[in-house]
């Protein structure tokens, strides 16, 4: 079976990338495209891994991290921050968090994160 | 006993070596205006120092009038001048220092805003031509094919101008923050050098590495590394002529790396090799050889290294090559390290 990836990103032209890019790689993708809908997504898809963005309507990236590592149900799901921001501060936060990863979109290719994603579900 | 309290006496020693370097490079005007973008006079340190001179001035003088003058009118005149002039001065350098205060704020919230949104038109472009050539190439012609090509390495040129732009901000604001990573430097070098393969072979200039062992644990932030590794080959290739040599020798010594990146190319003029690892400065004869460049990926590099707690140094002659030379702290523990995979 599929694994499955929530995308929560804002910017149209990236999800719309990254997810075709996952899409074709054989994973199941579902996009938010903002932070209350990214948590309300988590609880009802339980996916396998999500992709997160930082700067987010509504709910930041941060707020969403929490609030789905303090949920029992979806504490365990792995969390790969996906951001611009990259100042030491903002990774520190992410990791202290619970994030698994944090990568800056503008030094990775589509092709490194989905081998992140598949190095992170074991599927390498 | 005898040790224990040898080394206890060589650590104060250490300590108060190293509050009297500290307090030395409190007072260090020049660097902490350059650290703050402001002039020596508008720097703290100074306007502490104007202060206590005045005040001890103040008080001299108030002691000549009350000493000089038995009238209690003009002591209590020249009191009240002295409070006066206090208040003024105390007045003008809370708002100097506020307003240092408030310029840098703006210049970190800049750097913050630019990085974001700088890069994100920048992602979208690397990831869509990603997308296009490796999901949906299938009917297009080969020069078709080369001209996204073409775009995508102009998105990866603005990326890497964006990114050298942002850490000379971040330098310049003493923002430059480094993550710890444990890194080969073998298998860095090997990797900058693939990187570079385009340019070496469109140069007819050809890169050669020399590592004595098959890997060389050093502890520094790998992207930024990544960096310096590639400024300084990329240079060396640049700046060689057509069948020229570039090498980079890596040696482990007892607490660091040592890393040299060696050509036989245009060298650096006697003359400007003071200037050379300042921001924005481009040799006479880099300028010949290559007009494109910004000047500042040698500022970038030793900043990094110098951050890193290593050393840069380097040595050229004109028209018989360079030699760039750095240092890293090589890598004893693996813990609380973040291994990058």
């Amino acid at each position: 079976m599929a694994k499955k990836i929530l995308i929560i990103e804002d910017d149209a032209v990236l999800q719309k990338a990254l997810g075709e890019y996952i899409g074709s790689e054989g994973f199941e993708v579902a996009s938010a495209p903002d932070g209350e809908i990214g948590v309300r997504m988590a609880a009802e898809t339980k996916p396998d891994l999500i992709l997160l963005d930082i700067i987010l309507p509504k709910k930041d990236g941060f707020e969403v991290l929490q609030e789905i590592k303090a949920d029992e149900q979806l504490k365990n799901i792995p969390i790969v921050l996906l951001t611009n921001l990259d100042s030491v501060s903002d990774v520190e936060r992410a990791l202290e968090l619970g994030a698994t990863t944090y990568l800056v979109k503008a030094d990775y290719k589509l092709e490194e994160v989905t081998e992140k994603i598949k190095g992170i579900l074991n599927m390498r | 006993m005898m040790i224990e309290k040898r080394r206890g006496y060589l650590l104060s020693q250490r300590k108060n070596k190293m509050n009297k370097q500290e307090i030395a490079e409190q007072f260090d005007l020049k660097k902490e205006a350059d650290e703050l973008g402001v002039s020596v006079w508008q720097t703290p340190s100074f306007l502490f120092i104007v202060m206590g001179v005045i005040i001890i001035a103040a008080m001299t003088g108030i002691y000549v009038v009350s000493e000089n003058y038995d009238n209690p009118n003009i002591v209590i005149i020249s009191e009240a001048s002295v409070v006066i002039l206090l208040f003024t001065i105390g007045n003008f350098i809370i708002r100097t220092v506020t307003e240092v205060a408030k310029a840098n704020k703006m210049k970190t919230e800049f750097i913050s805003i630019a990085s974001h949104q700088l890069k994100t038109p920048i992602s979208e472009m690397k990831w869509e031509t990603e997308l296009l050539l490796s999901k949906f190439s299938e009917g297009l012609s080969e020069k078709q094919t080369g001209i996204v090509k073409e775009i995508a390495h102009s998105g990866h040129k603005m990326g890497r101008l964006v990114d050298d732009l942002l850490d000379v901000a971040r330098i310049d604001q003493g923002q430059l923050a480094l993550s710890k990573d444990k890194i080969d430097l073998c298998a860095m070098v090997h990797e900058a050098m693939a990187s570079q393969k385009e340019l070496a072979e469109a140069s007819k200039v050809k890169v050669n590495m020399s590592c004595p062992v098959s890997s060389l644990a050093v502890v520094a932030d790998k992207r930024r590394i990544a960096v310096v590794l590639d400024n300084l080959i990329s240079n060396a290739i640049k700046y060689t002529h057509e069948n020229g040599v570039a090498e980079i020798f890596l040696e482990g010594q007892d607490d660091a790396v040592q890393a040299c990146i060696r050509d036989n190319g245009v060298g650096i003029p006697r003359a400007e090799q003071s200037r050379i690892c300042e921001k924005f400065f481009r040799s006479s004869n880099a300028v010949k050889t290559k007009t494109d460049g910004t000047g500042l990926g040698l500022y970038i590099a030793k900043n990094i290294i110098e951050q890193s707690g290593g050393t840069f140094w380097f040595k050229s002659i004109e028209n018989v090559g360079s030699e760039f030379y750095f240092t890293l702290p090589v890598s004893k523990e693996v813990s609380n390290l973040n291994l990058n995979k």
